[in-house]
């Protein structure tokens, strides 16, 4: 029966048709032209080549100019969405970079090194798959780093790429036993915690299961998209998005939510997708997606969130992802560690990590990304006894990077003011 | 008690401040960056009366404003604390303001033109052109938006005769393809290299009576760049004020973001809220949109910061209806479509149209055409109030500061 709704659902999603989509030039015609996305958009702040989003977005999109010149600097754009919040009139700026920078690359080819970094769960999977597979990716790109072949390829030698975890995601949670509970929620892993951190998947877990809550997990998800995306793979990036809103509805018809760790996914599910492909399917999946602080903070309004037998006392220096703030949803983390955790949350309004996925790896733009963090940079080091925090995985490496900081996710400090589940007594 | 503030605008981001510092849980809904980073950052209080006569004391000037005008309903003694409010604010962050409610303030805009305004940081303060022997208008190389030679012949205009101006143009060595904002000038003199450059270029010039008229490009970081300016080059540096966006409105935007993170405020950025839930006379909660769901705030006291026409806090339904967008207030019009606009936009007295706006008690509650207060834990500040013309007055920050102030310090039962 669940196979029969799934084909009927799947050909309800129309065939993307992004270029002449309506939405799409309303957009732009809504733009009155008052430069604020400009003024607050990192990366002409940071750089001079850059022309910015009022010229790249809007204005290019009314005179279209020259296709080859576009590429040149639209190459720059983060799809950090600043410009996007800025905007008072509305206009979807970093929608129609994408969009555009997928049009760029219909007739243009990409470079091998978009492949591999916005390709992560694909080759995550290769390694994987044979023995020590980790440990081999690893080792493979220390030594490509060393010799200079990633830097060939377009990726900055100074910055590491980030190490593959032994265990995925899913391993792990294979092989802790859940108790089966009445509440369910779904975890969208996402590809960094599948394959890199998969401790902070665990980290929800435990949170969650403390909560009374199973945590099910969907192996039919893919890639949310956001890094194909960036990348301008936009076709593939729009099949992704219809998989994964096909198996989101599943578990709505279900009722059982999805919720992301990742803030990246969680805003493609949730209305990036249905932005840029114009499908209202796609908009009633992310209906059914919560960030994860955002279904905890759901919880505790309905009076079911269960209090943390420990307290913190620690000061925590919060840099929210520019990829939640755009949620509309504030700082849900904020509010959770500091009412139930007992911690003192510093949000810290700096602006944009600028790492942006793989920008901070590649060679043309890793200098600008480092650039766009130093404000961040320099308040963290304000106080250099406090923890920080960010709920997304790049944020937290060009932190580490950029602020030689250890960063968390929320999630983690959270679980660990939970007790350690009872055993079972029966295993 | 739990404050919900609406709209980022000056209005919106400083009652959310003093609310906090005044102890109430502070959440602030907006959506859009409002228009701070737009405007100077020069706080303008009153600079012409209704016939268009300069004002040379806003103070006295307040006194015989009619009894609809926001500042009176507000009175002195609030708009006054209000300002010193706003003048510990910047200065604690780095970046004093000068001005009083006894005088005005010259300041240069980038054509020469001079503008009376009330509160500008020092670095903006036009004084010493006055006194000047000699001007040095600085102009930097691919700097869009600043007009040398225009400033130039308006300012012999407009200053006292005898005084000698001269334009030089300066290299910043600023890198990259596009034209240069003055953001990105700013920016640049933040760095040292910058800096030492600028200084570089000016050193030559600085001499016994000359004074140095500037673009608004002395850093985004307070007036740090400013104060180490006049101390090595020993002589006065005025900036003008900027198109939008400018670098003044964004050093305010600066320390906003800054302060709001010391004190813990709860900033919700892009969201619109799109209702109110009401029980009889009170508000008890706002919905508003975020991605995939609308999210409900209850609280026990809300400001509502919207911005008017302008900012998208009033809607025209149709000609001579206008409506308040979240709790469909009703919106105050001039009588008559002949009050609707004069035949000279900028002509020389105020424009019925923009006057509209939400009426209210004296403390800002919204009230309906018999004057009387349609939610009692409402509040209404910055340009979604009637009575004035900010255009044409000009008093635009200075309605938006003291109407945040008053709305912040009353108390709700
Ligand atoms: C170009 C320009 C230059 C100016 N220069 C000066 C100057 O030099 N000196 C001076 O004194 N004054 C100046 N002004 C006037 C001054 O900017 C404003 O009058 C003053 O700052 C008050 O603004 P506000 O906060 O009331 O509204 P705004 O700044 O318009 O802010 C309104 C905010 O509310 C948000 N909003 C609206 N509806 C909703 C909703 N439903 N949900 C959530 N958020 C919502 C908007 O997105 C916006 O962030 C200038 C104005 C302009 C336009
Ligand atoms: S896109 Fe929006 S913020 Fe940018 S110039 Fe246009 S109206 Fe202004
Ligand atoms: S998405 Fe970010 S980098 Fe791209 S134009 Fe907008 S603000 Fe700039």
């Amino acid at each position: 029966m669940d196979n029969q709704h799934e084909r009927s659902t799947s050909e309800d999603f129309g065939k993307r048709e992004y270029s002449a989509s309506y939405a799409f030039s309303q957009m732009a015609d809504a733009c009155i032209a008052c430069a604020g996305c400009t003024a607050s958009c990192p990366v002409t702040n940071a750089d001079g080549e850059y022309v910015g989003p009022k010229l790249i977005g809007p204005a290019q999109h009314r005179f279209a100019f020259a296709e080859e010149d576009l590429e040149k600097t639209l190459k720059y754009c983060t799809n950090c969405k600043t410009c996007d919040r800025t905007c008072s009139a509305g206009v979807k700026v970093s929608t129609i970079n994408m969009l555009t920078r997928g049009k760029y690359y219909d007739s243009h080819p990409h470079k091998v090194r978009d492949m591999m970094l916005s390709n992560h769960s694909l080759a995550s999977h290769v390694f994987r798959s044979i023995p020590f597979g980790s440990k081999i990716a690893n080792f493979t790109l220390k030594i490509a780093r060393y010799c200079g072949i990633l830097n060939m390829l377009g990726v900055t030698r100074n910055r590491k790429l980030p190490s593959y975890s032994a265990d995925s995601f899913v391993d792990m949670l294979l092989d802790l036993d859940q108790t089966p509970k009445n509440k369910k929620v779904v975890l969208f892993q996402g590809c960094f915690i599948e394959h890199n951190a998969p401790k902070v998947g665990m980290a929800f877990v435990k949170v969650m299961e403390a909560n009374g809550y199973e945590v099910l997990r969907d192996e039919k998800f893919v890639c949310c998209g956001s890094p194909l995306v960036s990348a301008g793979y936009i076709e593939k990036a729009w099949e992704n998005s219809v998989i994964n809103a096909k198996r989101i509805l599943y578990w709505q018809r279900k009722k059982i939510p999805v919720v992301a760790c990742c803030t990246s996914c969680s805003l493609m599910l949730k209305e990036e997708a249905g932005e840029l492909f114009d499908d209202e399917l796609l908009f009633q999946a992310g209906t059914n997606v919560y960030d994860a602080f955002e279904f905890l903070k759901k919880l505790k309004q309905n009076g079911e969130l269960v209090s943390p037998s420990k307290k913190s006392e620690e000061t925590l220096l919060y840099h929210v992802p520019c990829h939640l703030l755009s949620q509309g949803i504030g700082t849900p983390a904020k509010e959770i560690l500091e009412n139930e955790g007992g911690s003192k949350v510093k949000v810290l309004n700096t602006g944009c990590c600028g790492m942006a996925g793989s920008y901070g790896f590649q060679s043309e733009t890793a200098k600008i990304s480092l650039k766009i963090g130093e404000d961040l940079f320099n308040r963290i080091n304000e106080e250099p006894e406090a923890s920080v925090i960010s709920d997304c995985a790049t944020c937290r490496m060009q932190i580490e990077y950029g602020a030689k900081r250890k960063t968390l996710h929320p999630i983690e400090i959270l679980a660990d003011l939970y007790e350690k589940k009872e055993e079972n007594p029966s295993t | 008690m739990k404050t919900i503030v609406i709209g980022s605008g000056l209005a919106g981001l400083m009652a959310a401040y003093i609310s906090k510092k005044r102890g109430d849980d502070v959440t602030l809904l907006a959506s859009g960056a409002g228009t701070l980073a737009q405007n100077s950052g020069c706080i303008d209080i009153l600079a012409y009366t209704k016939d268009k006569t300069p004002v040379t004391s806003p103070r006295e000037a307040i006194e015989s404003l009619p009894e609809t005008h926001p500042y009176k309903k507000i009175g002195i003694k609030n708009i006054e604390a209000a300002t010193k409010e706003f003048l510990s604010l910047v200065s604690s962050y780095g970046l004093p303001y000068c001005g009083d409610l006894d005088g005005v303030i010259k300041v240069s805009t980038p054509i020469g033109t001079l503008k009376s305004t009330s509160y500008v940081p020092y670095s903006m303060n036009g004084a010493a052109l006055f006194d000047a022997k000699k001007i040095v208008i600085v102009d930097v190389e691919r700097l869009k938006d600043f007009y040398g030679d225009i400033l130039r012949d308006n300012l012999t205009k407009h200053l006292p005769q005898g005084i000698e101006l001269e334009n030089i143009t300066i290299d910043l060595s600023i890198n990259g393809a596009r034209d240069v904002s003055t953001i990105d000038a700013a920016k640049r003199v933040d760095l040292k290299e910058g800096f030492d450059k600028l200084v570089e270029e000016l050193r030559p010039h600085a001499k016994e009576g000359v004074v140095f008229l500037l673009p608004q490009i002395l850093g985004l970081r307070g007036d740090k760049a400013y104060k180490a300016l006049i101390e090595v080059l020993k002589t006065p540096v005025v900036e003008t004020t900027c198109l939008p966006s400018s670098v003044n409105g964004m050093r305010l935007v600066r320390i906003f973001c800054r302060a709001f993170s010391d004190i813990g405020i709860n900033y919700v950025e892009n969201t619109r809220v799109i209702r109110g839930v009401i029980d009889k006379s009170r508000v008890e909660a706002v919905v508003a949109k975020a991605m995939a769901r609308n999210v409900k705030y209850e609280g026990d006291k809300f400001i509502l910061a919207t911005g008017g026409f302008l900012g998208g806090g009033i809607t025209l339904e149709s000609f001579n209806n206008a409506r308040e967008s979240i709790f469909r207030l009703p919106v105050w019009m001039p009588e008559g479509e002949k009050n609707w606009s004069n035949e000279k936009l900028f002509g020389s007295c105020p424009q019925g149209f923009a006057t509209a706006g939400i009426m209210t008690d004296n403390a800002l509650r919204p009230v309906d055409r018999h004057k009387s207060v349609i939610y009692e834990n409402l509040f209404v500040i910055g340009r979604n109030l009637g009575g004035y013309d900010l255009f044409f007055e000009h008093s635009g920050n200075g309605v938006a500061l003291a109407s945040a102030y008053h709305a912040a310090v009353q108390s709700v039962k």
